[in-house]
């Protein structure tokens, strides 16, 4: 029909992203109706943070998530209901303390088994690419049972939200269908935990109803219409993410919004007198209007192309800056270039929107790292048609080494392969070699343009590990201090640099403990150090108490992992920054 | 015919004993209502004669095929019905629900929800939603629900608090004729001690020990009566 529609259709993540989605959004308007009623709008919420700390654990432990954390969560929503029924803690305190709670303890785990890993960033701000087939076995199997269960007990749903009292007096047991209730949003939960997020899902639960009780009337026009509007928003939403590159979790909830405000309105007219001349039709006639408008929206915004029309140029796809630049030494303008982590984009936590995935079906040659930041091209693979891309994988091309915890590091639990292969300038050489082969493979005619660039480059990079090797014969037995993460392994072990580091260099943690503050500062009493160093994309804060503490100079070093949007405009280079490492490395000496 | 014997009961409430050696019975046919003082116990007897709540000593017994389930409830309403988006006829029906059989509401049922709303001329009010009708149609519809789980017992928990005078008379007329014409026995929990003493019965005055069971007669006659009324300086 239009680009955007048949982009998804032609998609199988998206096609899966689709269904799971809709059954899920058709599970929170059902359950949704009764907890907002019951003033227990919150327990989503709650529950979604307990689900935050069972996925903590469970990616500490290695066990699949969402296997995990859904008997925790079950668990979770019976203890609020006794909570809540036991009357010591009233409700909003109970869940405040519970949600609360487990987010305290799931960034305790976090931080012990060594910072928040993709996973755990994926869940909470939900992700429709990473989900394995188990999962999306899972998450429909159990909504279907979601939606069942609460068509065959609808009556006694809502006998009991309605007037609880009541219906425990005339012989209802309360107590099964309040705990069906729960147990019903615990799953709910959890699975929509994998789309949108923890952090938003409940806004899932409670948007439809809000909205429907605008201007229902009755109890059985609420649930449906808020299972429609649940659904049409989650369409939409997804729609909006594919068209503007947002994620898909917070575009469903803005869509939502949105919605609010419209029948807010709509429903503060209907019950003004000007509308009640239509009284009779007037909540089917609102539906209905407001159903063609908000298809006309959403065909308007999906007619929009969202890729760009490929040219002759080889289009080649890199994660990173370093990838990106090197990839740019070597093709110049003759090769369409682009970089998925936009200047000052935090790597670690990066997700490729639909259409980075787009973009990476229609290259030609996609050079990413293989390490934790881009451990979505894995699973990405196994949903798409790859056949025609040649895939560089930075990590196979130089070979990769295990992060080294050197004396007084917070060190991570597991130890992790380190992907920033590329800061020893004799790596840099590796890869650009291998860009420029592939790329010559697939654009002939430019060979010898490719290949003197290539040449060119690598003259500039021998200068570099020529002055490099200069400050070997100077720094030994003077170590540099890092006071932050250290992505430099690569570049030190190179020229044999000695050092002392707070965190490795994958670890997205940035706050020193206490034990690893004072033993760097005082290396750099002892020892008399004149430089801290931090490196770039961080907040510079442990590094900064260092210095403070001891007096010595703040310094940076450059990952080339990312380039704030600045230094991205001045046209700094891989080049460039890795002089700038080399000057500063050689302060630190002097 | 005797529905419900109380005999020798104590009540407690958070642990603290609400009230004791209460002893009352309720026949077919009677409006009993129960009187006392704020604190006094009425609403926790309300709940253990439901089965919401225990009792700490003593036995509430029913009789001639008397269930708890049988008995047509109308509960002090809460907030959160203020705003609950339910048509009149979803909120009668779901009285059904104890005698329901299967998923759904059969025919009989949604007959009785239809008769029982035109005994209470709320039939034109059907497809209205409940948050927008008036105290007094509220309280109708609840009772309507009542009815619907049983014809013969209703205990009603302050019917009339928040209703304004001729609404409350209305209501009052609706309880008597229901007592008469459809000869449903009533336990009518009420702070308005004038009109038990005249409409009711019998009266079931509560104190946190010795509560009164006297007929409406006997307890015109009482002390206890006397004093209430005595201490009513408008009267």
């Amino acid at each position: 029909m239009t680009d955007i529609f048949s982009f998804i259709f032609s998609q199988t993540f998206l096609i899966r992203a689709l269904v799971v989605g809709v059954l899920i959004s058709l599970c929170c308007a059902l359950l949704g109706v009764s907890l907002v009623l019951k003033r227990f709008s919150m327990i989503g919420d709650g529950l979604s943070h307990v689900g935050f700390g069972a996925l903590s654990v469970a990616c500490m432990a290695n066990i699949a998530p969402l296997y995990f954390s859904l008997p925790v969560v079950i668990i979770a929503a019976f203890f609020l209901l006794r909570l809540n029924e036991n009357g010591k803690i009233k409700g909003d305190a109970a869940i405040a303390l519970l949600s609360t709670g487990a987010l305290a303890f799931g960034v305790m785990v976090m931080s012990v088994s060594g910072g928040m890993n993709v996973d755990v960033y994926n869940y909470m701000f939900g992700s429709i690419l990473t989900m394995t087939d188990g999962d999306v076995a899972l998450s429909i199997v159990l909504s279907i049972a979601v939606i069942i269960i609460f068509v065959l007990f609808y009556n006694e749903i809502f006998a009991v939200t309605f007037d609880e009292n009541f219906a425990k007096a005339t012989g209802t047991k309360t107590n099964i269908y309040n705990t069906l209730i729960a147990v019903l949003t615990a799953v709910t939960i959890v699975i929509g935990m994998r789309i949108i997020g923890t952090l938003l899902i409940s806004s899932l639960i409670i948007f439809p109803t809000v909205i429907s009780m605008r201007i229902s009337k009755s109890y059985k026009s609420v649930v449906v219409l808020s299972a429609v509007l649940s659904v049409i928003g989650f369409l939409t939403g997804l729609v909006v993410s594919v068209r503007f590159e947002t994620p898909a979790g917070a575009s469903v909830v803005c869509v939502n919004i949105v919605l609010l405000i419209i029948f807010t309105v709509a429903g503060k007219i209907l019950s003004s007198k000007a509308g009640s001349f239509v009284s009779r039709f007037k909540i089917p006639l609102t539906v209905s209007v407001f159903v063609l408008f908000f298809a006309a929206f959403v065909l308007l915004i999906g007619t929009g192309d969202p890729i760009e029309k490929k040219n002759d140029k080889p289009s080649i796809v890199t994660t990173n800056f370093a990838s990106y630049d090197l990839t740019k030494e070597v093709t110049a303008e003759k090769a369409e270039i682009t970089m998925l982590l936009r200047p000052g984009e935090e790597s670690h936590t990066f997700e490729p929107s639909p259409a980075d995935i787009q973009k990476i079906i229609n290259c030609d040659i996609f050079v990413y790292t293989g390490g934790e930041s881009d451990s979505w091209v894995e699973k990405m693979l196994s949903s798409v048609d790859a056949s025609k891309i040649t895939f560089l994988k930075m990590m196979d091309i130089t070979g990769a080494e295990l992060e080294t915890i050197t004396e007084g590091m917070a060190a991570q639990e597991q130890e992790e392969y380190d992907e920033h292969v590329w800061t020893s300038p004799l790596n840099a050489i590796k890869i650009s070699k291998a860009i420029c082969e592939a790329v010559c493979k697939k654009d002939r005619i430019n060979k010898d343009f490719y290949n003197t660039n290539l040449d060119n480059f690598i003259n500039q990079i021998q200068l570099l590990d020529k002055n490099f090797k200069q400050l070997e014969s100077e720094s030994k037995g003077r170590p540099f201090v890092i006071g932050d993460r250290f992505p430099l392994k690569y570049l030190f072990d190179e020229y044999n640099f000695e050092y002392y580091a707070a965190f490795p260099g994958c670890s997205a943690e940035t706050e020193a403990d206490p034990v690893t503050l004072s033993f760097l500062i005082n290396k750099v009493k002892d020892e008399k150090i004149p430089v801290v160093f931090k490196t770039d994309n961080s907040t510079g804060n442990a590094a900064n108490m260092i210095g403070k503490a001891t007096g010595a100079k703040v310094m940076t070093l450059y990952s080339c992992q990312s380039v704030t949007l600045d230094d991205f405009e001045n046209g700094e280079t891989y080049l460039s920054l890795m002089e700038k490492n080399y000057t500063n490395l050689k302060a630190a000496l002097s | 015919m005797k529905l419900i014997e109380c005999d020798n009961v104590c009540l407690s409430y958070d642990n603290t004993v609400v009230t004791e050696n209460l002893s009352f019975c309720v026949n077919k046919g009677d409006f009993l209502c129960v009187v006392g003082e704020n604190g006094s116990g009425k609403s926790t007897l309300v709940k253990a004669i439901l089965g919401l709540k225990s009792v700490t000593s003593g036995k509430i017994k029913f009789e001639n095929e008397v269930k708890r389930k049988n008995i047509g409830y109308l509960p002090q309403q809460n907030d959160s019905q203020k705003d609950f988006p339910a048509s009149v006829y979803e909120v009668v029906i779901s009285g059904c629900l104890s005698s329901k059989k299967g998923l759904f509401f059969s025919r009989e049922q949604k007959n009785l929800a239809d008769s029982n709303m035109k005994k209470l001329d709320i039939l034109d009010l059907k497809n209205r939603s409940f948050r927008d009708l008036s105290g007094g149609q509220q309280q109708r519809v609840l009772l309507a629900r009542a009815l619907c789980s049983t014809e013969k017992l209703l205990l009603l928990d302050e019917p009339v608090t928040g209703l304004d005078i001729n609404v409350t008379s209305d209501f009052y007329s609706i309880i008597e004729k229901l007592n008469k014409e459809y000869r449903v026995t009533i336990i009518m929990v009420s702070h308005d001690l004038l009109y038990a003493a005249s409409h009711a019965t019998h009266i079931l005055h509560m104190k946190k020990n010795g509560s009164l069971f006297l007929t409406a007669k006997e307890y015109l006659e009482s002390d206890i009566f006397r004093s209430f009324k005595g201490g009513k300086k408008d009267d």
